[in-house]
Protein backbone atom coordinates (compact mmCIF):
# COMPACT_ATOMS: atom_id res chain seq x y z
CA UNK A 1 0.00 0.00 0.00
CA UNK A 2 1.46 3.59 0.59
CA UNK A 3 5.33 3.21 1.13
CA UNK A 4 5.89 6.87 1.90
CA UNK A 5 8.28 7.48 4.70
CA UNK A 6 5.81 9.79 6.72
CA UNK A 7 3.71 6.99 6.50
CA UNK A 8 6.53 4.43 8.02
CA UNK A 9 6.91 6.95 10.81
CA UNK A 10 3.35 6.89 11.61
CA UNK A 11 3.23 3.05 11.46
CA UNK A 12 5.82 2.20 13.66
CA UNK A 13 4.98 5.79 16.19
CA UNK A 14 1.65 4.18 16.41
CA UNK A 15 2.78 0.20 16.39
CA UNK A 16 5.34 0.63 18.97
CA UNK A 17 2.83 2.76 21.59
CA UNK A 18 0.14 0.10 21.30
CA UNK A 19 2.68 -2.81 22.12
CA UNK A 20 4.51 -0.18 25.06
CA UNK A 21 0.55 0.03 26.30
CA UNK A 22 0.32 -3.43 25.74
CA UNK A 23 2.96 -4.76 27.62
CA UNK A 24 2.86 -2.08 30.81
CA UNK A 25 0.38 -3.98 32.68
CA UNK A 26 2.37 -7.13 32.47
CA UNK A 27 5.48 -5.66 33.01
CA UNK A 28 4.65 -3.71 36.09
CA UNK A 29 3.28 -7.44 37.62
CA UNK A 30 6.92 -8.50 37.06
CA UNK A 31 8.06 -5.94 38.25
CA UNK A 32 6.21 -6.30 41.71
CA UNK A 33 6.68 -9.56 41.72
CA UNK A 34 10.74 -9.13 42.30
CA UNK A 35 10.41 -6.10 44.50
CA UNK A 36 11.64 -6.88 48.40
CA UNK A 37 8.61 -5.95 50.78
CA UNK A 38 10.03 -1.98 51.72
CA UNK A 39 8.96 -1.15 47.78
CA UNK A 40 5.17 -3.10 47.84
CA UNK A 41 4.19 -2.75 51.64
CA UNK A 42 4.13 1.33 51.73
CA UNK A 43 1.33 2.08 50.11
CA UNK A 44 1.52 5.31 47.84
CA UNK A 45 4.57 6.30 49.99
CA UNK A 46 7.51 6.34 47.09
CA UNK A 47 6.09 4.49 44.11
CA UNK A 48 9.36 2.72 42.10
CA UNK A 49 8.49 1.46 38.57
CA UNK A 50 11.81 -1.29 38.63
CA UNK A 51 12.68 -2.76 41.98
CA UNK A 52 15.51 -1.01 43.34
CA UNK A 53 16.60 -4.02 45.03
CA UNK A 54 15.73 -7.46 43.03
CA UNK A 55 14.53 -10.39 45.39
CA UNK A 56 13.09 -13.37 45.05
CA UNK A 57 11.79 -13.20 48.34
CA UNK A 58 8.36 -12.97 47.17
CA UNK A 59 8.98 -16.13 45.53
CA UNK A 60 10.18 -18.25 48.36
CA UNK A 61 7.38 -17.08 50.75
CA UNK A 62 4.97 -18.55 48.62
CA UNK A 63 6.49 -21.84 48.62
CA UNK A 64 6.39 -21.43 52.34
CA UNK A 65 9.74 -19.56 52.98
CA UNK A 66 9.72 -17.69 56.01
CA UNK A 67 10.39 -14.08 54.55
CA UNK A 68 13.00 -11.81 56.49
CA UNK A 69 10.65 -8.99 56.65
CA UNK A 70 7.52 -10.08 56.44
CA UNK A 71 6.57 -11.47 59.86
CA UNK A 72 3.23 -13.54 58.50
CA UNK A 73 3.82 -16.92 57.81
CA UNK A 74 0.91 -18.54 55.04
CA UNK A 75 -1.35 -21.26 56.15
CA UNK A 76 -1.26 -23.15 52.50
CA UNK A 77 1.50 -22.54 50.36
CA UNK A 78 1.66 -22.33 46.69
CA UNK A 79 2.75 -25.73 45.56
CA UNK A 80 -0.35 -27.29 45.83
CA UNK A 81 -2.59 -25.34 44.02
CA UNK A 82 0.06 -25.11 41.24
CA UNK A 83 -0.33 -29.25 41.16
CA UNK A 84 -3.99 -28.85 41.29
CA UNK A 85 -4.10 -26.38 38.15
CA UNK A 86 -1.55 -28.20 36.51
CA UNK A 87 -3.33 -32.02 36.69
CA UNK A 88 -7.10 -30.39 36.22
CA UNK A 89 -5.71 -28.61 32.98
CA UNK A 90 -3.86 -31.31 32.36
CA UNK A 91 -6.80 -34.15 32.74
CA UNK A 92 -9.47 -31.64 31.54
CA UNK A 93 -7.26 -31.47 27.91
CA UNK A 94 -7.34 -35.22 27.58
CA UNK A 95 -10.73 -35.98 28.09
CA UNK A 96 -11.81 -32.87 25.83
CA UNK A 97 -9.19 -33.91 23.36
CA UNK A 98 -9.89 -37.58 22.88
CA UNK A 99 -13.95 -36.82 22.74
CA UNK A 100 -13.27 -33.87 20.70
CA UNK A 101 -10.99 -36.03 18.00
CA UNK A 102 -12.91 -39.09 17.99
CA UNK A 103 -16.29 -37.37 17.17
CA UNK A 104 -14.51 -34.76 14.76
CA UNK A 105 -13.28 -37.76 12.15
CA UNK A 106 -16.34 -39.81 12.66
CA UNK A 107 -18.26 -36.27 11.44
CA UNK A 108 -15.58 -35.72 9.34
CA UNK A 109 -15.22 -39.25 7.69
CA UNK A 110 -18.72 -40.73 8.21
CA UNK A 111 -20.73 -38.15 8.61
CA UNK A 112 -21.94 -39.62 12.47
CA UNK A 113 -23.05 -37.05 14.75
CA UNK A 114 -24.34 -34.06 12.74
CA UNK A 115 -25.94 -32.65 15.83
CA UNK A 116 -22.99 -32.10 17.34
CA UNK A 117 -21.52 -28.78 15.66
CA UNK A 118 -24.51 -26.74 16.48
CA UNK A 119 -25.01 -28.28 20.14
CA UNK A 120 -21.25 -27.60 20.62
CA UNK A 121 -21.34 -23.86 19.78
CA UNK A 122 -24.60 -23.58 21.50
CA UNK A 123 -22.39 -25.39 24.42
CA UNK A 124 -20.31 -22.21 23.82
CA UNK A 125 -22.37 -19.71 23.90
CA UNK A 126 -23.77 -19.87 27.19
CA UNK A 127 -22.37 -18.57 30.01
CA UNK A 128 -20.14 -21.19 32.55
CA UNK A 129 -22.44 -19.51 35.52
CA UNK A 130 -26.06 -20.32 33.84
CA UNK A 131 -25.47 -23.92 34.44
CA UNK A 132 -23.69 -24.08 37.74
CA UNK A 133 -26.31 -24.54 39.76
CA UNK A 134 -27.21 -27.91 38.15
CA UNK A 135 -23.51 -28.58 38.19
CA UNK A 136 -23.31 -27.93 41.63
CA UNK A 137 -26.12 -30.06 42.94
CA UNK A 138 -24.86 -32.94 40.55
CA UNK A 139 -20.86 -32.46 41.40
CA UNK A 140 -22.31 -32.88 45.25
CA UNK A 141 -24.26 -36.00 44.70
CA UNK A 142 -21.76 -37.53 43.09
CA UNK A 143 -19.14 -36.32 45.46
CA UNK A 144 -17.48 -34.59 42.72
CA UNK A 145 -16.89 -31.41 44.87
CA UNK A 146 -13.13 -30.27 45.85
CA UNK A 147 -12.14 -33.19 43.90
CA UNK A 148 -9.51 -33.07 40.89
CA UNK A 149 -11.95 -35.66 39.25
CA UNK A 150 -14.84 -33.73 39.19
CA UNK A 151 -12.59 -30.34 38.39
CA UNK A 152 -11.14 -32.16 34.86
CA UNK A 153 -14.59 -33.42 34.08
CA UNK A 154 -16.17 -30.02 33.90
CA UNK A 155 -13.35 -28.55 32.18
CA UNK A 156 -13.38 -31.31 29.66
CA UNK A 157 -16.74 -30.45 28.99
CA UNK A 158 -16.53 -26.84 28.75
CA UNK A 159 -13.71 -27.05 26.05
CA UNK A 160 -14.91 -29.87 24.23
CA UNK A 161 -16.35 -27.36 21.49
CA UNK A 162 -12.80 -26.57 20.63
CA UNK A 163 -10.90 -29.17 20.68
CA UNK A 164 -14.05 -30.80 18.18
CA UNK A 165 -14.14 -27.74 15.69
CA UNK A 166 -10.24 -27.37 15.85
CA UNK A 167 -9.57 -31.13 15.01
CA UNK A 168 -12.81 -31.00 12.70
CA UNK A 169 -11.07 -28.55 10.52
CA UNK A 170 -7.96 -30.28 10.53
CA UNK A 171 -9.59 -33.28 9.46
CA UNK A 172 -11.46 -31.85 6.60
CA UNK A 173 -8.00 -30.12 5.48
CA UNK A 174 -6.37 -33.37 5.68
CA UNK A 175 -5.98 -35.10 2.12
CA UNK A 176 -8.03 -38.37 1.82
CA UNK A 177 -5.55 -40.07 -0.69
CA UNK A 178 -3.37 -41.97 2.22
CA UNK A 179 -6.33 -43.37 3.88
CA UNK A 180 -7.56 -44.65 0.89
CA UNK A 181 -4.57 -46.11 -0.17
CA UNK A 182 -4.33 -47.95 3.23
CA UNK A 183 -8.07 -49.08 2.75
CA UNK A 184 -7.34 -50.63 -0.77
CA UNK A 185 -4.34 -52.37 1.12
CA UNK A 186 -7.01 -54.21 3.65
CA UNK A 187 -6.38 -52.40 6.80
CA UNK A 188 -10.12 -51.96 8.95
CA UNK A 189 -11.45 -48.58 9.68
CA UNK A 190 -10.22 -48.36 12.94
CA UNK A 191 -6.66 -49.59 12.01
CA UNK A 192 -6.12 -46.55 9.09
CA UNK A 193 -7.43 -44.34 12.14
CA UNK A 194 -5.29 -45.36 14.30
CA UNK A 195 -1.95 -45.85 12.36
CA UNK A 196 -2.00 -43.64 9.80
CA UNK A 197 -4.60 -40.78 10.43
CA UNK A 198 -3.77 -39.94 13.85
CA UNK A 199 -0.05 -39.88 13.71
CA UNK A 200 -0.01 -37.87 10.64
CA UNK A 201 -2.35 -35.52 12.64
CA UNK A 202 0.61 -35.05 15.11
CA UNK A 203 1.41 -31.40 14.85
CA UNK A 204 -2.68 -30.54 14.46
CA UNK A 205 -3.45 -32.94 17.48
CA UNK A 206 -0.59 -31.38 19.66
CA UNK A 207 -1.56 -27.11 18.78
CA UNK A 208 -5.34 -27.96 19.57
CA UNK A 209 -4.07 -30.09 23.05
CA UNK A 210 -1.81 -26.96 23.57
CA UNK A 211 -4.96 -24.46 22.77
CA UNK A 212 -7.38 -26.33 25.01
CA UNK A 213 -4.80 -26.34 27.87
CA UNK A 214 -4.28 -23.01 27.88
CA UNK A 215 -8.53 -22.53 28.28
CA UNK A 216 -8.40 -24.86 30.59
CA UNK A 217 -5.89 -23.56 32.20
CA UNK A 218 -6.95 -19.87 32.49
CA UNK A 219 -10.39 -21.04 34.36
CA UNK A 220 -11.35 -19.30 37.66
CA UNK A 221 -15.26 -19.09 37.63
CA UNK A 222 -15.64 -22.88 37.50
CA UNK A 223 -12.85 -23.67 40.46
CA UNK A 224 -14.23 -20.94 42.06
CA UNK A 225 -17.35 -22.58 42.57
CA UNK A 226 -16.41 -26.51 42.53
CA UNK A 227 -13.55 -26.10 45.14
CA UNK A 228 -13.29 -25.26 48.90
CA UNK A 229 -9.70 -26.28 49.55
CA UNK A 230 -7.62 -29.06 48.82
CA UNK A 231 -8.27 -28.80 44.63
CA UNK A 232 -8.65 -24.85 44.42
CA UNK A 233 -5.94 -23.62 41.73
CA UNK A 234 -4.21 -21.14 41.23
CA UNK A 235 -6.22 -18.26 40.63
CA UNK A 236 -8.60 -19.18 43.35
CA UNK A 237 -5.58 -19.89 45.91
CA UNK A 238 -4.29 -16.25 44.26
CA UNK A 239 -7.50 -14.18 45.27
CA UNK A 240 -7.09 -15.84 48.67
CA UNK A 241 -3.81 -14.33 49.13
CA UNK A 242 -4.46 -11.58 51.67
CA UNK A 243 -3.63 -11.92 55.35
CA UNK A 244 -5.60 -9.34 58.20
CA UNK A 245 -1.52 -7.93 59.17
CA UNK A 246 -0.69 -6.96 55.61
CA UNK A 247 -3.63 -6.34 53.93
CA UNK A 248 -2.87 -7.15 50.30
CA UNK A 249 -0.07 -9.21 49.62
CA UNK A 250 0.80 -7.10 46.66
CA UNK A 251 4.93 -9.08 45.91
CA UNK A 252 3.17 -12.58 46.79
CA UNK A 253 -0.02 -12.19 44.43
CA UNK A 254 2.49 -10.47 41.96
CA UNK A 255 5.16 -13.87 42.22
CA UNK A 256 2.04 -16.08 41.81
CA UNK A 257 0.49 -14.26 39.15
CA UNK A 258 4.21 -14.71 36.74
CA UNK A 259 3.83 -18.27 37.65
CA UNK A 260 0.36 -18.30 36.08
CA UNK A 261 1.01 -16.18 33.32
CA UNK A 262 4.08 -17.28 31.85
CA UNK A 263 3.22 -21.07 30.73
CA UNK A 264 0.20 -19.61 28.44
CA UNK A 265 1.75 -16.80 26.88
CA UNK A 266 4.58 -19.18 25.65
CA UNK A 267 2.07 -21.76 24.49
CA UNK A 268 0.15 -19.28 23.20
CA UNK A 269 3.17 -17.82 20.86
CA UNK A 270 4.16 -20.89 19.77
CA UNK A 271 1.08 -22.06 18.60
CA UNK A 272 -0.11 -18.30 17.12
CA UNK A 273 -0.54 -20.34 13.74
CA UNK A 274 -3.64 -21.79 14.88
CA UNK A 275 -5.29 -19.32 17.14
CA UNK A 276 -7.70 -17.57 15.02
CA UNK A 277 -8.45 -20.98 13.82
CA UNK A 278 -9.39 -22.23 17.24
CA UNK A 279 -10.94 -18.87 18.27
CA UNK A 280 -13.47 -18.71 15.42
CA UNK A 281 -14.43 -22.47 15.25
CA UNK A 282 -12.56 -22.97 12.13
CA UNK A 283 -14.49 -20.39 10.19
CA UNK A 284 -11.46 -18.82 9.47
CA UNK A 285 -7.77 -20.39 8.62
CA UNK A 286 -4.29 -19.49 7.93
CA UNK B 1 -6.71 -18.77 3.20
CA UNK B 2 -10.63 -18.51 4.04
CA UNK B 3 -12.73 -20.94 4.53
CA UNK B 4 -16.30 -19.54 5.59
CA UNK B 5 -18.04 -22.68 4.88
CA UNK B 6 -16.36 -24.42 7.53
CA UNK B 7 -19.76 -24.32 9.58
CA UNK B 8 -21.72 -26.58 7.12
CA UNK B 9 -20.84 -29.98 7.67
CA UNK B 10 -18.59 -31.30 4.90
CA UNK B 11 -19.24 -34.85 4.79
CA UNK B 12 -18.15 -37.28 2.34
CA UNK B 13 -18.22 -40.41 2.98
CA UNK B 14 -15.86 -43.11 1.87
CA UNK B 15 -17.21 -46.09 -0.16
CA UNK B 16 -15.58 -48.94 2.62
CA UNK B 17 -18.06 -51.58 3.56
CA UNK B 18 -20.80 -48.77 4.63
CA UNK B 19 -22.13 -50.37 7.36
CA UNK B 20 -18.74 -51.39 9.35
CA UNK B 21 -18.17 -47.38 9.11
CA UNK B 22 -21.69 -46.25 10.01
CA UNK B 23 -21.15 -48.26 12.73
CA UNK B 24 -17.59 -46.83 13.70
CA UNK B 25 -18.49 -43.52 13.11
CA UNK B 26 -21.11 -43.80 15.85
CA UNK B 27 -18.37 -44.73 18.61
CA UNK B 28 -16.54 -42.48 17.79
CA UNK B 29 -19.04 -39.46 18.10
CA UNK B 30 -20.23 -41.23 21.51
CA UNK B 31 -18.28 -40.02 24.08
CA UNK B 32 -18.91 -36.36 22.67
CA UNK B 33 -22.65 -36.94 22.57
CA UNK B 34 -22.91 -38.47 26.00
CA UNK B 35 -20.46 -35.64 27.36
CA UNK B 36 -22.95 -33.11 25.80
CA UNK B 37 -26.46 -34.99 26.73
CA UNK B 38 -24.71 -35.20 30.11
CA UNK B 39 -24.19 -31.15 30.36
CA UNK B 40 -27.49 -30.50 28.78
CA UNK B 41 -29.66 -33.04 29.28
CA UNK B 42 -29.79 -33.34 33.30
CA UNK B 43 -28.99 -30.11 33.94
CA UNK B 44 -31.54 -27.91 32.29
CA UNK B 45 -34.44 -30.51 33.94
CA UNK B 46 -32.92 -30.06 37.00
CA UNK B 47 -32.90 -26.41 36.23
CA UNK B 48 -36.57 -26.46 35.32
CA UNK B 49 -37.67 -28.57 38.21
CA UNK B 50 -35.85 -26.37 41.15
CA UNK B 51 -36.91 -23.36 39.57
CA UNK B 52 -40.55 -23.84 40.62
CA UNK B 53 -39.89 -23.97 43.82
CA UNK B 54 -38.48 -22.21 46.52
CA UNK B 55 -35.60 -24.80 47.48
CA UNK B 56 -32.05 -23.81 48.88
CA UNK B 57 -29.61 -25.92 49.99
CA UNK B 58 -29.57 -24.72 53.53
CA UNK B 59 -33.04 -26.17 53.90
CA UNK B 60 -32.23 -29.17 54.94
CA UNK B 61 -34.09 -31.39 51.98
CA UNK B 62 -32.27 -33.02 49.46
CA UNK B 63 -32.77 -31.07 46.25
CA UNK B 64 -35.09 -34.18 44.72
CA UNK B 65 -37.36 -33.45 47.38
CA UNK B 66 -37.52 -29.82 46.23
CA UNK B 67 -41.18 -30.20 45.39
CA UNK B 68 -42.01 -30.02 48.73
CA UNK B 69 -41.51 -26.47 48.54
CA UNK B 70 -43.55 -25.96 45.34
CA UNK B 71 -44.05 -22.54 44.36
CA UNK B 72 -45.37 -22.41 40.77
CA UNK B 73 -43.71 -19.75 38.65
CA UNK B 74 -43.36 -17.17 41.46
CA UNK B 75 -39.31 -17.09 41.03
CA UNK B 76 -39.87 -15.85 37.66
CA UNK B 77 -42.42 -13.42 38.66
CA UNK B 78 -39.64 -11.96 41.27
CA UNK B 79 -37.58 -11.83 38.29
CA UNK B 80 -39.86 -9.94 36.42
CA UNK B 81 -39.45 -7.30 39.40
CA UNK B 82 -35.95 -7.66 40.11
CA UNK B 83 -34.25 -4.26 39.58
CA UNK B 84 -30.82 -5.78 40.61
CA UNK B 85 -31.12 -8.03 38.07
CA UNK B 86 -32.28 -6.06 35.24
CA UNK B 87 -29.52 -3.41 36.60
CA UNK B 88 -26.84 -6.15 35.97
CA UNK B 89 -28.59 -6.55 32.72
CA UNK B 90 -28.42 -3.07 31.67
CA UNK B 91 -24.57 -2.42 33.15
CA UNK B 92 -23.76 -5.78 31.11
CA UNK B 93 -25.28 -4.21 27.83
CA UNK B 94 -23.63 -0.91 28.43
CA UNK B 95 -19.73 -2.83 28.84
CA UNK B 96 -20.84 -4.41 26.05
CA UNK B 97 -22.00 -1.43 23.96
CA UNK B 98 -18.59 0.80 24.54
CA UNK B 99 -16.45 -2.27 24.33
CA UNK B 100 -17.46 -4.13 21.66
CA UNK B 101 -16.66 -0.69 18.82
CA UNK B 102 -13.41 -0.16 20.67
CA UNK B 103 -11.94 -3.13 20.46
CA UNK B 104 -13.29 -3.36 17.19
CA UNK B 105 -11.91 -0.23 15.81
CA UNK B 106 -8.56 -0.67 17.65
CA UNK B 107 -8.08 -3.75 16.32
CA UNK B 108 -9.23 -2.99 12.47
CA UNK B 109 -6.94 -0.35 12.57
CA UNK B 110 -4.12 -2.39 14.04
CA UNK B 111 -5.10 -4.75 11.15
CA UNK B 112 -4.93 -1.96 8.50
CA UNK B 113 -1.09 -0.93 10.07
CA UNK B 114 -0.39 -5.32 9.86
CA UNK B 115 -1.31 -6.56 6.64
CA UNK B 116 1.86 -5.22 4.03
CA UNK B 117 5.20 -6.84 5.50
CA UNK B 118 7.80 -4.01 7.18
CA UNK B 119 10.82 -4.90 9.43
CA UNK B 120 10.07 -6.54 12.67
CA UNK B 121 6.76 -7.32 12.19
CA UNK B 122 6.69 -10.56 13.30
CA UNK B 123 7.97 -9.62 16.65
CA UNK B 124 5.46 -6.82 17.28
CA UNK B 125 2.80 -9.33 16.32
CA UNK B 126 3.63 -11.56 18.84
CA UNK B 127 3.72 -8.75 21.14
CA UNK B 128 0.87 -7.54 20.17
CA UNK B 129 -0.95 -10.97 21.29
CA UNK B 130 0.58 -11.35 24.97
CA UNK B 131 -2.54 -9.38 26.78
CA UNK B 132 -4.96 -12.18 25.58
CA UNK B 133 -2.94 -15.09 26.33
CA UNK B 134 -2.72 -13.73 29.65
CA UNK B 135 -4.96 -15.66 32.76
CA UNK B 136 -7.33 -13.47 32.93
CA UNK B 137 -7.74 -13.60 36.23
CA UNK B 138 -4.09 -12.69 36.30
CA UNK B 139 -5.24 -9.88 34.36
CA UNK B 140 -7.81 -8.62 36.81
CA UNK B 141 -4.85 -8.69 39.58
CA UNK B 142 -2.69 -6.30 37.34
CA UNK B 143 -5.93 -4.21 36.62
CA UNK B 144 -6.16 -3.90 40.46
CA UNK B 145 -2.39 -2.97 40.90
CA UNK B 146 -2.52 -0.66 38.79
CA UNK B 147 -5.57 1.06 39.56
CA UNK B 148 -4.88 1.96 43.42
CA UNK B 149 -4.73 4.94 44.34
CA UNK B 150 -0.85 5.52 45.03
CA UNK B 151 -0.92 3.02 41.83
CA UNK B 152 1.53 3.90 38.52
CA UNK B 153 -1.94 4.67 36.84
CA UNK B 154 -2.32 7.60 39.38
CA UNK B 155 1.35 8.05 39.03
CA UNK B 156 1.67 8.82 34.98
CA UNK B 157 -1.71 11.08 35.53
CA UNK B 158 0.38 13.07 38.55
CA UNK B 159 3.06 13.40 36.18
CA UNK B 160 0.68 15.50 33.32
CA UNK B 161 -0.65 17.64 36.27
CA UNK B 162 1.06 19.48 39.23
CA UNK B 163 -0.24 17.73 42.28
CA UNK B 164 -0.20 14.32 43.06
CA UNK B 165 -3.26 12.41 41.65
CA UNK B 166 -4.60 10.44 44.12
CA UNK B 167 -7.83 9.07 42.26
CA UNK B 168 -9.66 5.97 44.01
CA UNK B 169 -10.07 4.34 40.52
CA UNK B 170 -12.34 1.38 42.04
CA UNK B 171 -13.86 2.72 44.88
CA UNK B 172 -15.84 5.12 43.06
CA UNK B 173 -18.73 3.83 41.26
CA UNK B 174 -18.14 5.87 37.54
CA UNK B 175 -14.57 5.22 37.73
CA UNK B 176 -14.66 1.12 38.64
CA UNK B 177 -16.75 0.89 35.55
CA UNK B 178 -14.23 2.64 33.66
CA UNK B 179 -11.10 0.85 34.91
CA UNK B 180 -13.06 -2.03 34.09
CA UNK B 181 -14.22 -1.35 30.66
CA UNK B 182 -10.16 -0.47 30.16
CA UNK B 183 -8.90 -4.30 31.65
CA UNK B 184 -11.26 -5.65 28.54
CA UNK B 185 -10.10 -3.45 25.91
CA UNK B 186 -6.61 -4.06 26.88
CA UNK B 187 -7.61 -7.46 26.99
CA UNK B 188 -9.43 -8.46 24.40
CA UNK B 189 -8.29 -6.07 21.12
CA UNK B 190 -6.30 -8.29 20.34
CA UNK B 191 -8.36 -10.82 19.65
CA UNK B 192 -9.88 -8.69 17.36
CA UNK B 193 -7.07 -7.63 15.98
CA UNK B 194 -5.61 -11.24 15.54
CA UNK B 195 -9.07 -12.19 13.57
CA UNK B 196 -9.36 -9.10 11.40
CA UNK B 197 -5.77 -9.17 9.96
CA UNK B 198 -6.10 -12.73 9.10
CA UNK B 199 -9.93 -11.81 7.70
CA UNK B 200 -7.99 -8.88 5.63
CA UNK B 201 -5.11 -10.89 4.26
CA UNK B 202 -7.44 -13.43 2.82
CA UNK B 203 -8.91 -11.14 1.11
CA UNK B 204 -7.89 -11.98 -2.81
CA UNK B 205 -5.62 -9.29 -4.06
CA UNK B 206 -6.98 -8.90 -8.06
CA UNK B 207 -9.69 -6.88 -7.54
CA UNK B 208 -7.53 -4.36 -5.60
CA UNK B 209 -5.10 -4.31 -8.24
CA UNK B 210 -7.68 -3.22 -10.94
CA UNK B 211 -8.75 -0.34 -8.53
CA UNK B 212 -5.36 0.40 -8.30
CA UNK B 213 -4.69 0.30 -11.47
CA UNK B 214 -7.84 2.34 -12.10
CA UNK B 215 -6.43 5.11 -9.96
CA UNK B 216 -8.88 4.52 -7.13
CA UNK B 217 -7.57 5.97 -3.48
CA UNK B 218 -6.84 3.47 -0.54
CA UNK B 219 -9.29 5.02 1.64
CA UNK B 220 -11.90 4.06 -1.54
CA UNK B 221 -10.23 0.68 -1.92
CA UNK B 222 -10.69 0.12 1.56
CA UNK B 223 -14.44 0.45 1.62
CA UNK B 224 -15.76 -0.32 -1.62
CA UNK B 225 -13.73 -3.80 -1.64
CA UNK B 226 -11.84 -4.76 1.11
CA UNK B 227 -14.14 -4.10 3.87
CA UNK B 228 -17.07 -6.00 2.22
CA UNK B 229 -15.28 -8.87 1.46
CA UNK B 230 -14.43 -8.90 5.54
CA UNK B 231 -18.39 -9.07 6.03
CA UNK B 232 -18.57 -12.78 7.41
CA UNK B 233 -15.35 -12.38 9.41
CA UNK B 234 -16.33 -8.99 10.97
CA UNK B 235 -19.50 -10.62 11.82
CA UNK B 236 -17.94 -13.48 13.46
CA UNK B 237 -15.48 -11.46 15.47
CA UNK B 238 -17.71 -9.18 16.60
CA UNK B 239 -20.29 -11.82 18.22
CA UNK B 240 -17.56 -13.68 19.82
CA UNK B 241 -16.77 -10.20 21.82
CA UNK B 242 -20.50 -10.02 22.26
CA UNK B 243 -20.55 -13.51 23.44
CA UNK B 244 -17.44 -13.70 25.80
CA UNK B 245 -18.88 -9.74 27.46
CA UNK B 246 -22.16 -11.28 27.98
CA UNK B 247 -20.57 -13.39 30.04
CA UNK B 248 -17.48 -11.17 32.01
CA UNK B 249 -16.49 -12.31 34.81
CA UNK B 250 -12.80 -13.16 35.75
CA UNK B 251 -11.22 -9.75 35.81
CA UNK B 252 -13.92 -7.81 36.82
CA UNK B 253 -14.67 -9.69 40.06
CA UNK B 254 -10.92 -9.71 40.86
CA UNK B 255 -10.46 -6.04 40.23
CA UNK B 256 -14.07 -4.91 42.29
CA UNK B 257 -15.81 -7.88 42.89
CA UNK B 258 -18.86 -6.50 41.17
CA UNK B 259 -18.57 -3.32 43.67
CA UNK B 260 -18.34 -0.57 44.74
CA UNK B 261 -22.17 -1.62 45.93
CA UNK B 262 -23.53 -2.81 42.80
CA UNK B 263 -21.60 -0.27 40.51
CA UNK B 264 -19.69 -3.18 38.28
CA UNK B 265 -22.29 -5.75 39.36
CA UNK B 266 -22.67 -7.93 35.60
CA UNK B 267 -24.88 -10.69 35.12
CA UNK B 268 -22.49 -13.29 35.54
CA UNK B 269 -21.39 -11.52 38.84
CA UNK B 270 -25.12 -11.11 40.36
CA UNK B 271 -25.52 -14.80 39.50
CA UNK B 272 -22.58 -15.36 41.57
CA UNK B 273 -23.36 -13.63 44.26
CA UNK B 274 -27.00 -14.77 44.72
CA UNK B 275 -25.98 -18.36 44.56
CA UNK B 276 -22.53 -18.09 46.95
CA UNK B 277 -23.42 -15.40 48.95
CA UNK B 278 -27.59 -15.76 49.33
CA UNK B 279 -27.96 -18.98 48.60
CA UNK B 280 -31.02 -18.62 47.15
CA UNK B 281 -30.54 -21.63 44.36
CA UNK B 282 -33.90 -22.04 43.36
CA UNK B 283 -34.21 -18.30 41.91
CA UNK B 284 -31.08 -18.67 40.57
CA UNK B 285 -32.35 -21.66 38.31
CA UNK B 286 -35.18 -19.72 37.50
CA UNK B 287 -32.77 -16.68 35.95
CA UNK B 288 -30.50 -19.13 34.71
CA UNK B 289 -33.20 -20.39 32.72
CA UNK B 290 -34.35 -17.77 31.67
CA UNK B 291 -31.11 -16.57 29.94
CA UNK B 292 -30.59 -19.70 28.36
CA UNK B 293 -33.75 -19.52 26.44
CA UNK B 294 -33.68 -16.15 24.99
CA UNK B 295 -29.49 -16.88 24.34
CA UNK B 296 -30.94 -20.41 22.41
CA UNK B 297 -33.57 -18.98 20.33
CA UNK B 298 -31.14 -15.95 19.80
CA UNK B 299 -28.25 -18.10 18.36
CA UNK B 300 -29.99 -20.98 16.72
CA UNK B 301 -31.87 -18.20 14.61
CA UNK B 302 -28.12 -16.24 14.26
CA UNK B 303 -26.71 -19.74 13.10
CA UNK B 304 -29.44 -20.61 10.86
CA UNK B 305 -29.16 -17.17 9.18
CA UNK B 306 -25.53 -17.43 8.75
CA UNK B 307 -25.46 -20.78 7.61
CA UNK B 308 -28.17 -19.78 4.99
CA UNK B 309 -26.15 -16.60 3.91
CA UNK B 310 -23.20 -18.66 3.39
CA UNK B 311 -24.86 -21.18 0.77
CA UNK B 312 -24.82 -19.72 -2.87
Amino acid sequence: MQRSIPFEIFRYAVILGIVAVSLVPTLWMISMAFKPIAEWSAAGADLTWWPRNPTLDNFRFIFGQSSTDLIVALERTAGRPIFASLLTATCGTLIAMTAGTSAAYGLSRFGQGGNLPLALIQLRLFPPMAVMIPVMIMWSFLGLIDNWFGLSLIYGIVTLPFAFWLMKTFFDDMPREIEDAALVEGCTRWRVFVRITLPMMRPALASSALFVFILNWSDYLIALLLTTRDWATIPVYMASLSSSMTGQLYGAKAALGVIAAVPPIIMGIAIQKHLVRGLTFGALKE
Amino acid sequence: MTNVSAMAPAVEKIDAPATQSARLGLWLTLPAQLLVLFIALFPILMQVYISLTDWSPLDGIPWWKAHELWIGLLNYADLMADNRFWGALWRTMFVMAICVPVQFLLGLGLAVLFVDDFRGKRVLYSTLLVPMMVVPAVAGYMFFMLFQSGGPVNDLLSFFTSDPVRIAWLSDPDLALIAVMIADIWQWTPLMFLILLAGMISVPQDQQMAAILLGASWWRRFFTIVLPRMKSIIIIALAIRVIEIFKIFDTLFIMTGGGPGVATETISVYIYKVTQQELIWSYVAAIALAILIVLSVVSVFAIKRMQRGQKP
